[in-house]
């Protein structure tokens, strides 16, 4: 039997909101190594907090996340009124239904339009989905707008706001503000329940898994601040009891902590609450629902980006009626006097149940914080959903197909590690066979009556992790005489970083083109790898949006019949001299 | 201008230890979005899609503070590739919210959060980002806004370097004719202090401004703390507020520190 190890290795997940990266390494058909890696900087909020005074509390939680500020500033001061035994008016409470409406409906709108759609219909990013699918992109930034301005209304501004405070909100919006907002909210039913019904009707994959959704839980109404903790494997707790069920763990790969339920992994997020609250739906939501193909609940964790389109349905349905309902009131706010004790807060952001627990002093000072964000709930939820569903596709899947699908199922829980989940570069070692088949030929390839005037070779890396082999190749090649003897001949060499579908261009003036790109591989003798892009065999259905890595940057462009008469790629462990001999080979035939 | 821009120049937004609130600036613009990408080439902006950290372009956006050291390598390349270095933001711009650990002792942080701190890589310092390159201009705001950048770029396209805004967040809310909430209602406004640019937010509907856009030019900072204390506010209470948001600025700092027990 062959023995065959693949590794994916994705350096860095994502710049943004946290930084991540993904290692897979499959041997003789079985995973035995696959990590999702967060290693942004730790920063520290719950030891800013400690020694705070109440007031200052929503203003600094805010700045966890610039996209569900909203959440953080809920939960807290739930929490926190529940120590101090403040019990808020049914406006305070109505009002925070209405805040909460916005940032789902801008948060779910971003993911949606300008991070995940762009994936699924192939797209680098929203500005090109843009110029093929303008009025969805059009209608999408819509939204988000219509939901900065809700969040606005009653916050001053869409991120970091200021109008929430513990008791209640700082100011009443006037009736004229709230008469223009119900008037764009009740027009942008429609194209909610378009956007709804185009995201049913697009191609998902089928990936049906068990798993565990846990949500916050009103018998009255679809759950934003207020409810019970519920799973549909029969957990039903007040929120107080989270601590006893679930356990926050600390693994050497990650710097957000792993939340694990009962020891096991779970799922927070739209999914999970249509899965376990769509009886609370509105019946306006309800009726779009019926007509979907799409059934709920569901155990098809793509199905989590229609979830998000019903939910931003649900969210004008909520507000249009919040705002028709609404009067203006000059106590937007109750008194309150700071005690002593411990509270818990949790409430349903965009992405999952954000868990917070406060121990305050008699001052009305924060002792100690707990914040439990829903990335960390269901990051093991997705190294789980990645380990099946792999298996489910076939671990012996050609590489990029696995890849493509990794990323997918990560950018699918919207995590927050990656308000933008760029996977930047694809590193692949098999030892064996390539793409799956034994396509790989121990033959180097070679250029055939190769006119220098037209070749280029292209160096490819990043500046991170040691990514830099194709780099540190294009510069031992210019040192060398041979080299630059064809240079003279009108041979063209640069380096480019992470070119993604831009590749395309970059190679358009040529007809003969070398691609140096890096491998990763434990094995100090890996050897390189190279063969001729024209016998990759297909190209990829379904792309990664925010960054393609090399193959499929070139599956890509081989399907758009846009390769130049002949490209290679040269993949390369490290540095050495064998290697650029062996280049100089392939040009100089 | 010493440097002229491109017909149509290319721009870059980076990210270090930050929330993303100052890149929404941006990602919000709505339909505006669409037509900044005719104006300018976004060449580099991880979160809406196109990457290419490493390539030259004549504004560089940069948001997030210096927290590893793998974070200082980055931003002089950033910085060796671009023309105009632009911070947008509280973190960029003096540490943010995060250099609040500058004052403590993060090993001790660390050990108390994770159960095996020997795999965490942490600078003890968050440091904004003047701190390492020759910053070009200071956007300043926690988070900043879209007319800030926007006012910024179309600036920089008509071929002059944008005007700071260094006004007091008081001066803001004379114009607005907002009433003073240090006057009539005793609360403990960092306006007079602060530099305007959020359009005087707090004060308009009711509550102290907690100075996220940082330092006004020349302000008074002792006057408005011994103002503070005499509203009530022990000491400790008096530092915290210099030390917030923005507890690396120079002006704010030793204040906060003074004020300390």
């Amino acid at each position: 039997m062959t023995t065959k190890t693949i590794n994916i290795n994705v350096p860095v997940l994502a710049r943004v909101e946290g930084e991540g990266a993904l290692d897979l390494t499959i041997e003789n058909k079985k995973i035995t190594d696959l990590k999702l890696r967060i290693y942004e900087p730790p920063r520290y909020f719950e030891k800013f907090l400690e020694g705070r005074n109440h007031y200052d509390v929503l203003d600094t939680v805010s700045r966890i996340c610039g996209i569900c500020p909203v959440a953080y500033q809920m939960s807290a001061t739930h929490a926190i009124e529940s120590i101090f035994d403040i019990t808020i008016t049914p406006w305070i409470r109505t009002m925070r239904r209405l805040f909460y409406c916005g940032e789902w409906l801008q948060s779910h709108s971003l993911h949606i339009h300008l991070l995940a759609a762009p994936d699924f219909l192939g797209f680098n990013s929203v500005i090109e989905m843009s110029a093929h699918y303008g009025d969805q992109v059009r209608r999408g930034l819509k939204l988000q707008a219509l939901g900065n301005d809700l969040v606005a209304l009653l916050g001053a501004r869409s991120v970091h706001p200021v109008g929430a405070m513990i008791g209640g909100f700082s100011h009443a919006p006037d009736q004229k503000s709230i008469d223009a907002m119900l008037q764009r909210v009740t027009e942008a039913k429609q194209d909610s329940v378009n956007l709804v019904q185009w995201l049913d009707n697009l191609d998902l994959a089928d990936d049906e898994q068990d798993f565990i959704s846990v949500a916050l839980h009103h018998d009255d109404e679809y759950a934003f601040n207020e409810g019970r903790l519920i799973s549909d494997s029969g957990l039903d707790i007040p929120v107080s009891e989270f601590e006893k069920h679930f356990k926050e763990l600390h693994v050497d790969h990650s710097t957000a902590l792993h939340c694990l339920f009962n020891g096991k992994p779970y799922l927070v997020g739209p999914l999970a609450r249509l899965n376990l609250n769509k009886d609370q739906l509105p019946k306006e939501v309800k009726h779009v629902l019926q007509g979907l193909k799409t059934v709920f609940p569901s155990n098809n964790m793509f199905h989590s980006i229609i979830a998000r389109a019903v939910e931003i349905h649900f969210t004008l349905v909520e507000a249009e009626q919040i705002l028709r309902n609404y009067v203006y009131t000059d106590q937007p706010y109750v008194e309150f006097e700071p005690k002593a004790g411990t509270g818990y807060g949790c409430t349903e952001a965009p992405r999952g149940i954000l868990w917070h627990r406060y121990d305050m002093d008699e001052a009305g000072c924060v002792k100690k914080a707990i914040i439990v964000p829903p990335t960390s709930q269901n990051q093991p939820r997705i190294e789980q959903d990645l380990k099946d569903s792999l298996i489910r596709l076939g671990l012996d899947s050609a590489k990029d197909k696995l890849q493509l699908h990794a990323e997918t199922v990560i950018r699918n829980y919207d995590p927050c590690i990656s308000c933008a989940t760029h996977f930047l570069n694809l590193n692949l070692v098999r030892d064996g066979v390539f793409e799956g088949s034994n396509q790989l030929s121990t033959i180097v390839p070679q250029f055939k009556n190769i006119e220098l005037n037209k070749a280029a070779i292209i160096g490819i890396g990043s500046p991170h992790e040691g990514d830099d082999a194709g780099w540190q190749m294009i510069d031992q090649l210019l040192q060398n005489r041979t080299i630059k003897s064809l240079q003279q001949k009108g041979l063209s060499l640069f380096k480019l970083d992470r070119p993604g579908i831009a590749l395309a261009d970059n190679i358009k003036p040529y007809d003969f083109v070398l691609i140096i790109d890096a491998i990763k591989s434990n094995d100090s003798e890996q050897d390189f790898i190279c063969f001729d892009a024209h016998q990759l065999k297909s190209a990829i259905k379904q792309i990664s949006s925010h960054d393609m890595g090399v193959l499929e940057s070139v599956a890509l462009i081989k399907s758009l019949h846009l390769l130049p008469k002949q490209l290679l790629i040269f993949a390369v462990p490290d540095i050495k001299d064998k290697f650029i001999e062996e280049i100089i080979n392939i040009i100089n035939c | 201008m010493s440097n002229a821009l491109t017909n149509k120049p290319r721009v870059a937004v980076h990210k270090f230890s930050s929330c993303d609130g100052c890149q929404l600036a941006l990602l919000n613009l709505g339909e505006s979005i669409l037509q900044l990408s005719q104006l300018v080439d976004i060449k580099h902006f991880a979160e809406a899609g196109p990457i290419d950290e490493d390539t030259k372009v004549d504004i560089a956006f940069i948001e997030g503070s210096v927290s590893t050291s793998l974070d200082i390598t980055r931003l002089k390349k950033i910085r060796d590739n671009s023309t105009y270095l632009i911070t947008m933001g509280a973190c960029a711009t003096s540490g943010g919210i995060q250099a609040l650990r500058n004052m403590a002792n993060t090993n001790q942080w660390i050990a108390d959060i994770y159960a095996n701190p020997s795999v965490i890589d942490s600078l003890d310092n968050s440091s904004p980002i003047k701190n390492h390159v020759n910053v070009d201009l200071e956007l300043w705001g926690c988070p900043i806004n879209k007319r800030q950048i926007l006012t910024a770029i179309r600036a920089l396209l008509f071929g002059v370097l944008p005007t700071e805004e260094h006004d007091k967040v008081c001066a803001e809310c004379k114009r607005q004719q907002t009433v003073c909430v240090m006057v009539t209602k005793n609360q403990p406004c960092m306006g007079p202090v602060t530099r305007t640019g959020c359009g005087a937010l707090c004060p308009h509907i009711g509550r102290a401004c907690y100075a996220c856009y940082g330092p006004a030019e020349n302000s008074n900072t002792r006057a408005l703390a011994n103002r503070l204390h005499g509203l009530g506010l022990v000491k400790d209470e008096v530092a915290r507020r210099f030390l917030f948001i923005n507890s690396g600025a120079e002006q704010f700092n030793p204040e906060g520190l003074h004020w300390k027990t």
